[in-house]
């Protein structure tokens, strides 16, 4: 008898998951047919795991962003509404909530998720169902390789490109002032690697020798070998792939083997508030790639920084800027073709209104090539007497570039 | 035990039974077959691959687990291994996508072999610790050969369905496809149970010593349950690859993955031919409501944790057997043969049993659904001195 | 040349480290023939304690180990008792594994929960400083974590040698029966066992903190290691483990240098496939454990 009984509960527990399905479904959704109600957003960020904490700026700067914007008259005279799920820094759960956010809360937009990892399978779900995606973080140049025709980064530039300014900075030397060896160490992920490698690849054209080529997993906790690798090169300049942790340290572990190289630029880690504090003195003549500066004189950007200083107690950094860029990006895009809502013939005006058009942003005017990648270049900070200047390019210098890094 | 139990209380009890097994199995595949049309949208829909999915990596688990009592904390590597090896044998040669998932199968399978080897020679622990350092390795070889496998960049898969197939339509046609693989697991699953090889597995489950002393040969049933747990993985992997479209390898070579196997499988219970479904029907769901709950939190873990120790500590041997057990009380014709409850005849066994009792007399020993053998004082570290085999 | 000698000089301080916690884990095994997947959420909850202990104190986080240590032992003991001893001896391994597991996962997610996914790193004055040795520098911290490990390795086979309770534990890893015969209270031992190895994850955790960045998922990143290394040395065997953590993180550390960070991280599972394939009982088990 244990054979029915054993059918029973399997088929009562189906049935109680179908009904339970079925109650999880109703209630939460809101469709978002046109009309006069709020514009609902549908937003996936990893508010826990691995990437949190850049994930929790994002949202700080996409909420700056809705209430802004409702304080200010609303998105074609309606109230903007955030929806906003947590995907556990997991690209299975940041495809399932875009799934969710489409077809259960009916959101009539859909704002991208944080990290190139989990951009992928999200922009693949808003792709299926005919969404534009404007993502703020996921710079690699895999993600634009993908054949997404909806997604746009809503930054100044691909990871490639982001040392640039510094790259043409260096070509400008005369030839003995140029570092002749360089180490490059990155962590073993699409945007970490995409920064380093987009100026090992400028480097070596210039001739400069690649003495140190090493990428490290992103679970690595110890520097010490890839330190005493880079100490050993005696390398002219040591760049550094990093998020933050990995930056920090590697260069404690640099200091600790007496490694003094003329260059060190990290991307990411040195932009970040906590950077000076957890280094300590050590700073000075740090370069940094970074896509925004509370600075910048942008039309919105003074705004922007104001609204956002007096919100949260301090100024924005760049994953909240970059945020607040998505907002302004899609928002444009709305405003102009005149529609909000989930059909795909207003979504795919919407992309089509982006891809011809230029949008002025809180990081400066930004436009597009057929893949979505932004079609600007960061700009080069360097930690100049203890405080992060922008020293590239010289048009928006705000102190000028150190040559030669005194010791850490 | 519970499933061999089955068809031989299936047979004593006649026709009935078989009407009523028959009957329960209809309404079964019934009641899977209608989820979709049963779904009110797509978000649902796709809950219901996820949880398919779970159902078929957690039944495929079984193989190994619930025959050989051998616990895998690190099946997601052939989860894994059969994603990439579908998602790469279709980039690269271009062959039919079914195909390269049936091959995808078979090289892993073929893998499975020489890693079966080196973890089943010896007992128990060297056998978890390789399965979760098989789960680690791969993680770093699928990182860092980025040339082969994407890297951390991840691999997109191409679609086996042309863009003309809508997400929803995609979802349906999955479900369906995830809701067949399971069935032919289930099949292969209670074909083994019922047969001799079956029996010879589950005497290395209650008692390895003894199942070698009598004939069975225990390396080889071992291995061969491995191998076969490692290729219905395989597709299973390859088969949510398709679906799911991308992969990158910390996802796919990720331990909570492969725990979840285990704690579906346990929960359901891994003596059950059901067990795994309803353990994955169950956490599948839990895991959702968890997240809609708490989703800002890293509570989900937290949840996972407390749920496998307390399955772990109170309901080592599933849901199914406690709440069959608990009908069965009150069934008047379930008082057939046996008037003692089988806590009762465990307690007796443990009491008196010598060892020749125990052994093979516990395989065929219909009611002995209880536990993985007696606390047999006469080989309380088997492990250690397993070590040689 | 430097750079061999350098990654030699940093390979030995490496292996320090994973000696002492493979040491503990291999105690585990020994006492109770548990695999203790959690050992390294341990590790990671006492880098945590050692880290949020500076970070409100502002003292040395060495001195959290007055509190760890002890805090550690006592949970060890809890957990030995309340949890692994209520699983039935003939599934004891496997259960044993799925419960520990579920400890860590708790643990990692209570982490979490009160200290978030931010990655954290000890802020000492002395991070950066180091001494030189013939042409390698090594870095005070490492050299302090080092020390801590030698120290507690050191004592710990002490206790195991000298004590009566250390002779009574080594008749309880070797054969508990006949350690039951003649009245010693295996269950107690074993308790202590536990015990004594979850204070070398205390240890280990406050050592690990002083020079690496912390984060709840971490633990993941050691268990792998650290099984590897006790199943090369024999399970079971602390001697073992302790040469076997040598010879590998010297490894680690050398091999980096043809082969770069995530190659070289491969060393601890060739060893472990290596291992079971040619000699399953572990290379320095065996003989060197019955006298231990």
């Amino acid at each position: 008898m244990k054979v029915t009984t054993t059918h029973r509960v399997g088929a009562l527990a189906l049935a109680s998951c179908l009904t339970l399905s079925a109650c999880m479904s109703s209630g939460s959704s809101s469709s978002g047919e046109e009309g006069d109600g709020p514009i609902n957003i549908g937003i996936s960020l990893p508010l826990t795991g691995d990437f949190s904490e850049p994930g929790k700026g994002v949202q700080r700067g996409y909420e700056a962003w809705a209430d802004y914007v409702n304080e200010n008259g609303g998105l074609l005279g309606r109230d903007v509404e955030l929806t906003i799920l947590d995907d556990q820094s997991n690209a299975d759960r940041v495809a399932s909530d875009y799934e969710k956010l489409i077809n259960q809360d009916g959101v009539d937009l859909v704002f991208g998720p944080f990290s190139t990892r989990l951009v992928v399978p999200a922009a693949q779900v808003a792709q299926d169902y005919g969404f534009l995606f404007v993502e703020p973080a996921g710079a690699a140049e895999e993600v634009f390789t993908q054949g997404f025709d909806n997604l746009f980064y809503a930054a100044p530039a691909v990871a490639d490109d982001h040392y640039d300014y510094l790259a043409d900075a260096i070509e400008a030397l005369p030839e003995g002032q140029r570092p002749k060896t360089a180490a490059y160490a990155a962590m073993d992920d699409p945007f970490a690697m995409g920064t380093a490698y987009g100026l090992k690849t400028r480097l070596e054209e210039m001739g400069v020798e690649t003495v140190v080529d090493e990428v490290y997993p992103p679970n690595t906790t110890d520097f010490g070998s890839i330190a005493a690798k880079i100490a050993d090169s005696k390398a002219d300049i040591v760049v550094g792939g990093t998020q933050y942790q990995d930056a920090v340290n590697m260069i404690v572990a640099l200091r600790q083997l007496g490694y003094q190289p003329k260059m060190a630029a990290f991307s990411t880690a040195p932009t970040n508030p906590e950077f000076p504090e957890a280094i300590g003195e050590q700073t000075e003549g740090i370069l940094s790639p970074t896509g925004y500066t509370p600075e910048a004189d942008y039309p919105t950007n003074a705004e922007f920084v104001e609204y956002y200083t007096e919100r949260e107690g301090n100024p924005p950094a760049e994953d909240e800027a970059n945020a607040w860029t998505t907002g302004q990006v899609v928002a444009a895009a709305v405003e102009a073709v005149g529609c909000a809502d989930p059909d795909p013939e207003c979504q795919q005006q919407l992309i089509d209104w982006l891809r011809e058009n230029e949008v002025d942003t809180v990081v400066g005017p930004l436009t597009w090539d057929s893949e979505g990648r932004p079609e600007g270049a960061h700009l080069i900070q360097q930690y100049v007497d203890g405080e992060i200047r922008i020293v590239l390019p010289e048009e928006a210098a705000e102190a000028d570039l150190i040559l030669e890094k005194p010791e850490w | 035990m519970r499933s061999a139990s089955d068809t031989t209380t299936a047979t004593s009890t006649g026709r009935g039974g078989m009407l009523l097994k028959g009957a329960g199995l209809l309404v079964l595949a019934a009641l899977v077959l209608a989820f979709p049309a049963m779904a009110p949208d797509p978000f649902i829909l796709s809950v219901g691959v996820v949880i398919m999915s779970y159902a078929v990596l957690a039944t495929s688990w079984n193989f190994v687990g619930g025959f050989t009592g051998y616990i895998s904390l690190g099946h997601a590597s052939y989860s894994g291994l059969g994603a990439y090896a579908t998602a790469l044998l279709v980039i690269h040669t271009g062959i039919n996508p079914w195909v390269a998932m049936l091959l995808g199968g078979l090289v892993v399978a073929a893998l499975a072999v020489p890693i079966g080897i080196a973890s089943l020679r010896v007992r128990g622990a060297s056998f978890v610790i390789v399965s979760i350092a098989m789960v680690l390795i791969l993680l770093l070889v699928f990182q860092s050969w980025g040339e082969v496998t994407g890297g951390s960049n991840g691999l997109r898969v191409p679609r086996p369905f042309g863009p003309d197939v809508l997400r929803p339509e995609q979802h349906e046609r999955f479900f369906y496809l995830h809701a067949a693989l399971l069935a032919v697991a289930l099949l292969a699953w209670w074909a083994i149970d019922r047969s001799r090889f079956g029996t010879g597995l589950k005497a290395i489950r209650e008692d390895e010593d003894k199942a070698q002393s009598l004939g069975v040969p225990t390396f080889s049933y071992k291995l061969t349950a491995f191998v076969v747990s490692a290729f219905f993985t395989a597709l299973g992997g390859g088969l949510y690859a398709l679906w799911f479209g991308f992969l990158d390898p910390i996802f796919q070579f990720s331990i909570l993955v492969g725990s979840y196997m285990v704690l579906m499988s346990l929960l359901g219970g891994i003596r059950s031919l059901f067990g795994p479904f309803l353990g994955a029907v169950i956490v599948g769901y839990a895991v959702e409501f968890f997240k809609n709950q708490y989703g800002d939190t890293q509570f989900h873990l937290v949840a996972m944790g407390l749920l496998l120790g307390i399955v772990v500590l109170f309901m080592p041997d599933g849901i199914i057997p406690a709440v069959s057990s608990l009908l069965r009380r009150f069934r008047p014709e379930a008082a057939s043969i046996r008037e003692v409850s089988q806590a009762d005849l465990a307690e007796q066994r443990r009491r008196t049993s010598s060892p020749s009792t125990s052994g093979t007399a516990r395989v065929a020993s219909p009611a002995d659904g209880e536990s993985t053998g007696d606390a047999d004082d006469g080989s309380p570290d088997r492990l250690s001195e397993g070590v040689q085999r | 040349m430097s750079l061999f000698f350098q990654s030699l000089v940093l390979g030995v301080l490496l292996g320090g480290l994973y000696a002492l916690l493979a040491a503990g884990l291999t105690l585990y095994f020994g006492v109770m023939r548990v695999v203790m997947i959690a050992h390294s959420a341990f590790l990671i909850l006492a880098a945590y304690l050692a880290w949020f202990f500076t970070s409100e104190t502002g003292l040395d986080p060495l001195l959290s180990l007055v509190v760890t240590v002890p805090l550690f032992f006592v949970t060890g003991v809890a957990m030995q008792r309340l949890l692994i001893s209520r699983l039935r001896p003939a599934t004891l391994t496997m259960m044993s594994v799925l419960l520990t597991f579920s400890v860590a996962l708790v643990i990692e997610g209570m982490l979490g929960f009160v200290f978030s996914g931010t990655q954290r790193r000890i802020r000492l004055p002395y991070s950066g400083d180091s001494i030189e040795l013939f042409g390698a520098n090594i870095a005070v911290v490492k050299l302090i974590a080092f020390g801590l490990a030698a120290v507690s390795l050191g004592a710990l086979f002490l206790i195991l040698k000298k004590t009566q309770f250390g002779q009574a534990l080594r008749a309880t890893i070797q054969h508990p029966d006949a350690a039951r015969l003649v009245g010693i209270n295996t269950d107690r031992i074993a308790g202590y066992g536990f015990g004594l190895g979850l204070a070398t994850a205390a240890i280990g955790g406050t050592a690990l903190a002083l020079d690496s960045t912390i984060y709840p998922s971490l633990h993941w990143h050691w268990i792998g290691p650290l099984m590897a290394i006790i199943v090369v040395g024999g399970l079971g065997s602390i001697p073992g483990a302790a040469i076997a953590a040598m010879l590998l993180g010297l490894g680690q550390s050398l091999l980096q240098i043809p082969l770069g960070t995530t190659w070289a991280q491969t060393i601890f599972y060739v060893a472990l496939f290596a291992t079971l394939m040619v000699r399953p009982q572990g290379f320095f088990g065996g003989r060197l454990a019955q006298r231990f």
